[in-house]
């Protein structure tokens, strides 16, 4: 199936959050949008630069629970940047074009729970996530992802 | 049969180590200097065939280096400069606090090895004490749920202040290597510039091949590889292994930019094993005679240690515009020093001329960690209550 034709299904829109908003912000943001577990860094023109998982996001704003602090969490803890200084700049991403089977398991290789989709300017058009693929996969219907 | 002992080494150690820390409430390292002593040539080790120590030096080379990637990489350009001037200054003055301090007072002592200048010997124990111990601060913080303004100095204070530590540990090293203070600028060059070459270039270099690979079971061995590469290198041409492992983890985090923690992460995880070898080894190194014959030095150290950090790290607060409760309270917070101090003792064992030093100053270090180990908490815990940050305290809870 194409990933447009997946996206029509499935109309999941994405969190995105700009580059210099702080942790607490992108936070507020994803928690706002209970069905998203990443948050997509944007430039100023609206283009994706990077991606931010919930866990590290988590990770990071919960870090004066934590028991045990390598020296670079406890640097983390006390001198916090902005978000996209804890976002992966090389996450991949999917095109409207492509098929999902062919970008699925790269991204379960790197433990990411969505799939985002971006236009040909990489600006964030949607997002798969990894539980419809799942539930696609387990209902046997006409929602193949093959 | 040094494979049979390490494995004897780090398995009995945690038995010990963690026994003693949950039956008695003794720090854990107490029972891995102690489990070492146990193994040591005189002791069982002898009867494993192990007549001497020789074995565990590129080990402790390597797990060194391996320290001082971790070190090096802890911190980016833009955290540094987020830290804000009050750390950094406190953290320069407490590092130089105590390495003047104890150089001074070492000098004053006059007391030396046999075949070591006593300005030798004073640089290179002075060059070991700014090291510190993250964990029993970390400890007591996360206990006490401590939170304000002093809390955050310590945090930062002992995440950096082992890298200055390492630094001055490697100029000292190239210095005193150089036998003379008048001829020790060309080595010093040397070791330093090519330190910064080697372990800037390296960094570089396994940034980018990290980019090929996605999984993270890779990233392990790339990293290990390269810190193999890099102390082995050193050891070859001559310059500092410490320096060029803790570059390399700067430079791998500078080119990595944001998300480096998948390059950490995998050899953060190694730190306890590598801190187990060291105080276990320090404990094969155990001569009480060494205690009896040096417990003036041992005693000299361990106070103008305390009062350098206390000193030093309180003028630099203070000079940086840190508030009273914070400049007047931050020493109590830096006298725990633990497997980095180790560590250094343990590598001067295989500096040439340094044998006999080495062993002494392994022992001084390893009776000064007990100490600090024991007080250190306390200290800590102390120095937090005075300026009003333990949380529990505050709202009226009780640590577990």
């Amino acid at each position: 199936m194409k990933i447009a034709d997946w996206l029509e299904q499935h109309p999941v829109n994405g969190v995105t959050v700009e580059r210099d908003a702080s942790l607490e912000e992108a936070a507020e943001a994803l928690l706002a949008e209970p069905e998203c577990r990443d948050i997509y860094v944007t430039d100023a023109e609206g283009r994706v630069v990077g991606h931010l998982g919930f866990r590290r996001l988590a990770g990071v704003l919960l870090s004066a629970h934590r028991p045990t602090h390598s020296r670079r969490q406890m640097l983390e803890r006390v001198a916090r940047g902005p978000v996209h200084e804890f976002m992966d700049r090389r996450f991949i991403a999917a095109r409207l074009d492509e098929n999902v089977h062919q970008v699925l398991h790269p991204h379960m290789e790197r433990r990411v729970e969505d799939i985002p989709v971006l236009d040909a300017d990489g600006r964030l058009v949607g997002v798969i996530r990894l539980v419809d693929l799942v539930r696609a996969a387990i209902e046997p219907s006409d929602q193949s992802i093959g | 049969m040094e494979i049979l002992l390490i494995g004897m080494l780090l398995l009995a150690g945690l038995a010990v180590g963690s026994l003693g820390s949950h039956l008695l409430g003794v720090p854990r390292v107490v029972g891995y200097i102690l489990l070492g002593m146990l193994f040591a040539p005189d002791l069982l080790g002898g009867y494993l065939g192990m007549d001497s120590t020789e074995w565990t030096q590129p080990l402790v080379s390597v797990a060194l280096g391996v320290i001082a990637y971790v070190i090096g990489g802890a911190i980016s350009p833009g955290q540094l400069r987020r830290l804000g001037w009050s750390i950094v200054g406190a953290t320069l003055g407490e590092v130089s606090g105590a390495f003047l301090a104890v150089f001074g007072a070492v000098l004053l002592l006059g007391m030396t090895v046999a075949d070591l200048p006593l300005w030798s010997f004073a640089l290179v124990l002075a060059a070991v004490a700014p090291a510190t111990a993250p964990a029993a601060i970390v400890a007591v913080v996360h206990q006490y749920r401590a939170r304000g303004q002093l809390t955050t100095m310590l945090l930062g204070m002992v995440a950096i202040d082992d890298a200055l530590g390492i630094l001055i540990f490697a100029l000292v090293m190239a210095t005193v290597g150089s036998g003379s203070l008048g001829g020790a600028l060309g080595t010093v060059v040397w070791e330093v510039g090519a330190a910064l070459l080697v372990g800037g270039v390296g960094g570089f270099v396994v940034e980018r091949l990290s980019r090929r690979f996605h999984e993270q079971s890779m990233l392990l061995p790339m990293l290990l590889g390269g810190i193999f590469l890099i102390v082995g290198l050193a050891g070859w041409a001559g310059f500092s292994a410490l320096l060029a492992a803790m570059v390399f983890g700067f430079s791998v985090r500078w080119f990595c930019g944001p998300h480096a923690e998948r390059l950490f992460e995998p050899v953060e995880d190694l730190e306890e094993t590598v801190f187990v070898l060291f105080f276990t080894f320090a404990g094969l190194h155990f001569n009480p005679a060494a205690v009896i014959d040096y417990w003036p030095l041992m005693l000299v150290y361990f106070a103008a240690r305390a009062a350098g950090l206390f000193v030093g790290g309180g003028t630099g607060a203070r000079l940086a515009g840190a508030p009273k409760p914070v400049w007047s309270n931050v020493g109590f917070g830096l006298f725990p020093q633990g497997g980095v101090a180790i560590g250094l003792a343990l590598l001067l064992l295989h500096y040439p001329g340094f044998s006999r030093a080495g062993e002494v100053i392994v022992n001084l270090i390893t009776t000064t960690t007990l100490l600090t180990e024991a007080v250190g908490a306390i200290s800590v815990r102390y120095g937090l209550r005075r300026a009003g940050e333990l949380g529990l305290e505050r709202a009226g809870g009780e640590a577990k």
